[in-house]
């Protein structure tokens, strides 16, 4: 047989193929009845042995290209992207996670530098008046003043509604930020966290010698814990990516960097959480009329959350199955409770073969 | 999946859990820029629109705040999440890539999982540093699949889906060459490294003047007509097209029942039963005979 009546026997199957790729990519794969997809799996696999023979059936190397797009292009219907899973992601957040920072060096490492900066850095505003100027800058300092001029007493739901969206928005992308400048060999995050705990301390230093110390102090309580945790896990976990190019432990810089961050991911999403808790307390709580007593409550709640997050549940366990099977699921705490909701169906598909191996239909 | 350290072109090989090896083309940055680009564009655009529209529907509704703190919402997912929600649910593109035909992959060759979608996208506010994405850059250069800093934690590249349009094979059809395919000796069958070379040559001879042509065909042209035993005067460049047609299009002119058998032979074909070599061995033996 001569390569053009191979081609000609074969131009029908390719186009027929060609054509149920492009339906799966508009339409995506629930569009597609069951026949319909035995179909284009059967397709698939007479496209890949076309392209294996290719050599042997000395096609032309347009056509070789053509067949590689086509193999190509069926593959990537066929094993598509793994969306989240709402069951994993609890188990990371509650279980991994903190059993994973309660050992990382890294974060503990943030959080010497966050706080240890925080503090110098306030004492220094506190004792000396200019030292908080040069650091923050004497227009950002004027402007916190006038912020916090008046006592707490913002009650009203839609405006706090709309701060709440413009605290999440600011602060998480701060968080982000930092989280990503880890990745400059933990340099980047490092000078983020510095410069992020000067600035906060100086400002914090700073208003203690002003006239509205009290109302400023009163503002931040209840917010302070979740959102300063936030920042201090944002760096470490940065900072995780950037030492892993560092010290590899036997692996590829690569590879390393590869593990680190896939470690990182379930922790930034517990980061986002928690800036997202902040805000809706920053927005809600901080700036409301509630007695100084409640605020400081949701501190103490806050901090308490906090210690049983990191500690109690990252205390290292003995067996990792008992572990899981004790994981707590009742008496989880509020910070971890709010998972991303995703709209998918497909979580509860068993993947067919292996984890990537998921077949259409 | 491997990179041959001597390739020195963009291509990438995938092998398939079906054992098929097929090739990707990387995307280098000048494919990436414009998809970036028209994924900006598409983002400025709705947050504008969101702009307008929240702050006409809300100050209407006396509520000018919580529009303020949707749009604040709406842009910071914007900006770090809406390549990541794309790529998860776009299975590696955004509409920016989608319209330049690239795709984010693993290394592997797989298509990518939410994290990697969510993560490469974030770890952008490394690659953008100091500006222009100059990291990025950089990174990209000193790899040879363009992946800038976000892409090498991850483990995904972006690779160019060109279509690649369906062509049969190349048809020479001018009456001098069918007559001199006629007269090429039944015995004479090319090799395949023959056949590659002059498949590549009747690709590119529409190119070529008609003395360009020669001095081109003369090469390959003058062993074979010493060869053949055909006479001196033998158009160079129509007898590699007739060598060509011999090797890709038809058989003889005057027989018609190889190709028949063959077709027959592929018509029985079950669909999805991976081909046959037999088929091509055994046509090859006929035509030996004939």
């Amino acid at each position: 047989m001569k390569v053009s009546d191979l081609l000609e026997a074969r131009r029908e199957k390719w186009q027929a193929l060609e054509q149920l790729c492009a339906r799966l990519e508009s339409r995506g794969r629930r569009r597609l009845d069951a026949p319909m997809v035995t179909r284009f799996a059967s397709l698939y696999r007479s496209a890949c042995a076309d392209l294996a023979l290719a050599d042997a059936y000395q096609l032309p190397q347009e056509t070789i290209r053509y067949l590689h797009q086509l193999v190509g292009r069926a593959h990537n219907q066929l094993y598509r992207s793994r969306l989240f899973k709402i069951s994993t992601w609890a188990h990371q957040l509650l279980v991994e996670v903190p059993q994973r920072l309660f050992q990382d060096k890294a974060l503990r490492l943030a959080f010497f530098i966050f706080w240890g900066v925080f503090l110098l850095s306030g004492m220094l505003s506190y004792a000396r008046p200019d030292f908080a100027q040069r650091v923050v800058g004497k227009k950002m300092l004027t402007i916190v003043e006038a912020r916090y001029a008046q006592p707490a007493n913002r009650d009203n739901p839609a405006f706090c509604g709309g701060r709440m969206g413009f605290y999440i928005a600011n602060n998480a992308g701060i968080g982000l930020r930092c989280f990503a400048m880890g990745l400059l060999f933990g340099v980047g995050g490092l000078l983020t966290t510095l410069h992020n705990a000067a600035i906060l301390g100086g400002i914090f230093g700073h208003m203690a010698t002003t006239a509205q110390s009290e109302n400023f102090f009163r503002f931040v309580t209840a917010h302070g814990p979740y959102e300063l945790t936030a920042v201090v896990m944002a760096a470490g976990a940065g900072m995780r990516l950037g030492f892993s190019l560092l010290d590899t432990q036997g692996q590829t810089r690569i590879a390393s960097l590869r593990r680190a961050a896939s470690e990182a991911m379930p922790t930034m999403g517990a980061f986002l959480v928690l800036f997202v808790l902040a805000a809706l307390i920053e927005a809600y709580i901080s700036p409301s009329s509630l007695p100084y007593a409640v605020k400081a409550g949701v501190s103490i709640f806050s901090v308490a959350t906090l210690v049983f997050y990191f500690v109690l549940l990252g205390y290292p366990r003995d067996d990792g199955a008992v572990g899981r099977a004790m994981s707590p699921r009742g008496g989880r705490p509020p910070d971890a409770s709010v998972d991303k909701p995703r709209p998918e169906k497909e979580t509860a598909q068993k993947s067919s073969m292996q984890e990537g191996r998921r077949a259409i239909g | 999946m491997e990179t041959d350290p001597r390739q020195l072109d963009t291509r990438v090989k995938v092998v398939t859990p079906e054992n098929i090896a097929f090739q990707y083309h990387v995307a280098g940055p000048f494919r990436r820029l414009p998809a970036y680009l028209i994924d900006l564009a598409i983002r400025v655009g709705i947050c504008l629109a969101a702009l307008f529209g929240l702050s006409i529907v809300f100050s209407l509704a006396g509520l000018g705040n919580v529009g303020q703190g949707l749009w604040c919402v709406l842009f910071f997912l914007l900006a770090w999440f809406y390549g990541g929600v794309f790529e998860t649910f776009w299975n590696g593109q955004t509409p920016g890539k989608r319209m330049m035909r690239i795709r984010v992959l693993s290394v592997e060759g797989q298509a990518i999982n939410a994290s990697q979608a969510v993560l490469r996208n974030i770890l952008r506010a490394v690659d953008s540093l100091p500006g222009f994405y100059l990291l990025g850059l950089i990174s990209a250069s000193m790899n040879d699949r363009f992946q800038r800093l976000g892409d090498l934690a991850c483990g995904t590249m972006v690779v160019s889906e060109e279509p690649h349009w369906l062509r049969g094979v190349a048809k020479v059809n001018e009456p001098e060459v069918l007559r001199l395919t006629a007269r090429i000796p039944a015995w004479f069958q090319p090799n395949r490294s023959l056949a590659r070379a002059l498949a590549v040559y009747v690709g590119r001879r529409a190119n070529f003047t008609p003395s360009r042509r020669i001095q081109i065909a003369r090469y390959l042209g003058v062993p074979l007509r010493e060869r053949l035993g055909l006479p001196q005067r033998t158009h160079l460049d129509y007898l590699l097209c007739a060598l060509y047609n011999r090797a890709f299009v038809t058989d003889e002119v005057p027989e018609s029942g190889a190709p028949d058998a063959a077709g027959t032979v592929t018509a029985q074909r079950v669909e999805g039963d991976p081909p046959l070599p037999a088929a091509v061995g055994s046509v090859t033996d006929q035509r030996g005979d004939s």
